[in-house]
């Protein structure tokens, strides 16, 4: 196990820490441990592209920082703007507290939530002070990384263009707003802990990880496009709400510091950016022996209420899946899909990503010309929501609790045909289907009625290019592999290559909507051609299947 | 006389609304085995955790080597061994990390804990994964580990819960010699399990416990005598009042063949 620089800083202060009354050589230990555990950890902002590949020495955590870097650069506008300092200022922290929240709760869950902590360090000589010391150590150490990447080059840039002063109190503001953070989760899973137990919680958690995750995904895009929404109008007008809003308290504190504005609600602010973090420090200090019982409720399974399957379900079900097997495959591939929390990571983020990209290509004319945008056919940009199918039907043979699969192999599974169909129906419909509702709401509302053929024509294609994506995709049985695997073996070539069957889809569209009522005969010839290729698809041997 | 290592008085410990323990009293002496059995959910695992100090908030005294456990003093636990029940363990660390680390927690020296962890699982079949990730074992290897990773410090008094679960056969019997030989040097041993013949044949004294009471409490000629039937399992069926076995059985083998 490798001695980390930051442990060395540390070994600094042990006067201060022995003081304290904590037995620094057993902290220091049990904190090399946990950054040891870190380091082999993959964050959720990397989780999208992980593979085997992953070496012992570098740390995965300290790699991840430098996104974090290069999202700070879009901050650095905002310090540069101007004089205005209650606005961007707010701006600034309001991006910033965003960043450290999400990342804190997707990536540190596991710290502020380890129960592993009680049951193997309790029964040990160490003093509970020690081991809450060492756990508030190591948040403090994850925190002020991810501050530092994420603040640093903005707060450098603040000091050359406002200055010494600016630089000090911008310092101690994003000091004061990472301990409003911290506390904040806290509250939060105490909040949840508190009514809940926790599964919900780890869904909570799952669900905020796959915001992360899209939100990386579509920030990306956003912020490269996004460079005229910069030239906003400045006024300001204060409400009462905005007392809630922490980010401004700061805004008005470097306006109230920076510009002598003195204004009276500027003076409560600056009262309230102060008072509040001590305030909840005092009260966190109190409340942690709550949190730290209710922490016990995570191993808790709480006797969960039977679902019943309604009548509707069970009708649509037996349309959709004819044979007996097949439907059971359906049911189980459908909850695997919404409950696996690995499986689901990996996946919605693509999910919510096919519902953002059919706008961007559109997005200026939302803005600007709107009449002349809904008369026109942009709405062909949804079949960019289909590029996601291969990714997902490569992703299909995955899963976190993949050990499970030697199921397949025990029981007695001599035909493959209705797994295979189950689960690409269930794709369709439980995961494929609902993003594509969404969609087509969304365009109806922008372009009309007229686009309805339009949209089920889509739907259909989507459904031919999902049998056509598993057909020339490798077979795999369903959810029987780690995602550690995943990427291993590029498929790129053959993923670029299915995307050009995309473009033919349209390319027909788009000829058939010349002829008159040849959208709907090209609906038949698609319905037509779908029901046929399934009937080839899946006649599938034990042979055909890889590993 | 006998030094007394462990002594409980009326101990009482309730989750919300639901008692598990109501007022469990118990000695052991030095150099004691105790098989510590009772049905599931019957507070075994409990009453080890409150004399670890895992679960604090109980009533009743608990004493561990002549000093009050509640007292904020932890020393105490540095003659303590623990195998627990669930398998928790940090297992993105290795098996080397691991044992280290626990080692240096009970305030030994990092070489010294490297070579008696190293010795320990080379002992004990697992040499092979001293540098393999724990994630990577399986159950018997993890199980080994947790035993090693209670004895590392040579404690005085081990609590063992559910120490064999997985085990192989022969690695069992390597782990009732190792219990034998600790017993004989003067270290004390609560063994909980629900394995009642190992339990009947390794034990100096048995504790049974149902409801968060102790029902039973002796040697195992003293339970045989007290009771009418030949062995531990029968004795512990008597005593919990389970007598439906049969029965449930030939409904549960019924309801198998309904197709």
């Amino acid at each position: 196990m490798q001695d980390y620089r930051t442990l060395k800083i540390l070994d600094r202060f042990e006067k201060v820490f022995s003081n304290l009354g904590v037995d620094y050589k057993v902290m220091r230990r049990i904190l090399q441990v946990k950054l040891t555990m870190d380091g082999r950890r993959v964050p959720t902002i990397f989780s999208q592209n992980s593979g085997k590949q992953v070496k012992e020495t570098t740390n995965q955590y300290i790699k991840s920082l430098w996104i974090y870097v290069f999202f700070g650069l879009f901050l650095i506008p905002f310090i540069l703007l101007g004089n205005h300092y209650l606005f961007q200022m707010s701006i600034f922290y309001g991006i910033f507290t965003i960043f450290i929240m999400t990342s804190l709760i997707s990536d540190f869950s596991s710290v502020l939530l380890d129960i592993r902590d009680r049951n193997i360090l309790y029964p040990k000589p160490v003093d509970r002070r020690t081991i809450s010391t060492a756990k508030m150590v190591h948040v403090f150490i994850y925190l002020s990384f991810l501050t530092i990447a994420l603040a640093g080059i903005p707060l450098i840039v603040g000091f050359i263009r406002h200055g010494f002063l600016f630089f000090i109190l911008s310092f101690v503001n994003i000091i004061f707003i990472d301990l409003l953070i911290v506390i904040l989760t806290a509250f939060i899973y105490m909040f949840i802990l508190q009514f809940f137990d926790g599964e919900k919680l780890k869904d909570i958690i799952n669900y905020v990880q796959i915001g992360l995750s899209l939100g990386i995904m579509v920030g990306y895009q956003l912020l490269i496009r996004s460079f005229d929404l910069f030239n906003f109008t400045i006024t300001f007008q204060a409400k009462w709400w905005q007392l809630f809003i922490f980010p401004m308290w700061y805004g008005a504190n470097t306006e109230l510091v920076m510009n002598g504005n003195i204004q009276p609600l500027f003076i409560l602010l600056t009262v309230l950016s102060v008072l509040i973090p001590l305030i909840s420090i005092w009260v966190y200090i109190k409340l942690n022996p709550t949190f730290e019982q209710n922490l016990q409720k995570l191993t808790y399974h709480g006797k969960a209420k039977e679902r019943k399957q309604s009548m509707i379900n069970r009708f649509i079900l037996k349309v959709l899946c004819p044979t007996k097997e097949e439907r059971s495959f359906f049911r189980f591939a459908s909850l695997m899909m919404k409950n696996e929390r690995d499986f689901k990571l990996k996946v919605y983020p693509s999910l919510g990503f096919s519902i953002v990209i059919p706008f961007l290509f559109f997005i200026n004319g939302i803005n600007n010309d709107f009449e002349q945008l809904s008369k026109g056919n942009s709405y062909f940009s949804i079949y960019f929501s289909l590029i996601i199918i291969p990714t997902i039907i490569v992703l299909l043979k995955f899963s976190g609790k993949y050990k499970g699969a030697w199921i397949y192999k025990a029981a007695p599974i001599q035909q493959l045909k209705p797994m295979f169909s189950a689960v690409i129906k269930a794709f369709l419909f439980k995961l494929y289907l609902p993003v594509y509702l969404f969609l087509s709401v969304l365009f109806i509302w922008i372009f009309g009625v007229r686009i309805l053929p339009d949209l089920l024509v889509v739907f259909i294609n989507a459904c031919i290019y999902a049998v056509l994506c598993f057909m020339m995709l490798p077979k795999t049985i369903p959810f029987s592999e780690s995602f550690d695997y995943y990427n291993q073996n590029n498929k790129t070539a053959i993923l670029l290559g299915l995307m050009v069957i995309v473009a033919v889809f349209a390319g027909l569209h788009y000829i058939s909507t010349l002829i008159h009522f040849g959208i709907y005969l090209y609906l038949v010839i698609a319905i037509v051609g779908l029901a046929l290729l399934w009937k080839a698809a899946f006649n599938i041997s034990w042979e055909n299947i890889e590993g | 006389m006998e030094e007394i290592i462990l002594s409980i008085h009326d101990l009482q410990k309730s989750y919300g609304r639901k008692e598990v323990l109501k007022g469990v009293s118990l000695e052991v002496k030095r150099g004691e085995i105790i098989g510590y059995i009772g049905a599931n959910g019957a507070g075994k695992s409990t009453t080890i955790k409150i004399m670890l100090g895992i679960e604090s908030d109980y009533r009743g005294e608990v004493k561990i080597f002549g000093h009050d456990i509640s007292n904020g003093d932890i020393t105490y636990k540095r003659k303590i061994g623990y195998v627990p029940e669930i398998a928790e363990v940090y297992d993105n660390l290795t098996g080397h990390e691991y044992l280290t680390f626990i080692g240096e927690m009970y305030g030994l020296d990092f070489d010294l804990a490297d070579y008696k962890a190293k010795s320990l699982m080379e002992l004990f079949g697992i040499g092979e994964v001293y540098h393999s990730r724990i994630a990577s074992y399986s159950k018997g290897m993890r199980q080994k580990l947790l035993i090693i990773s209670s004895l590392l410090h040579n404690p005085e008094l081990i609590f063992f819960d559910e120490p064999i679960n997985g085990l192989d056969a022969n690695s069992v019997m390597i782990f009732k010699e190792i219990m034998t030989q600790l017993a004989a040097q003067g270290k004390t041993i609560f063994y909980s399990s629900h394995i009642m013949d190992v339990v009947e044949k390794i034990s100096s004294r048995i504790i049974l416990l149902m409801d968060g009471k102790v029902v039973a409490d002796g040697t195992f000629d003293e339970l045989k005598e007290q009771n009418t039937e030949g062995s531990l399992e029968q004795i512990f069926n008597e005593l919990t009042g389970f007598n439906e076995h049969k029965e449930l059985g030939t409904r549960f083998v019924s309801v198998v063949g309904e197709m």
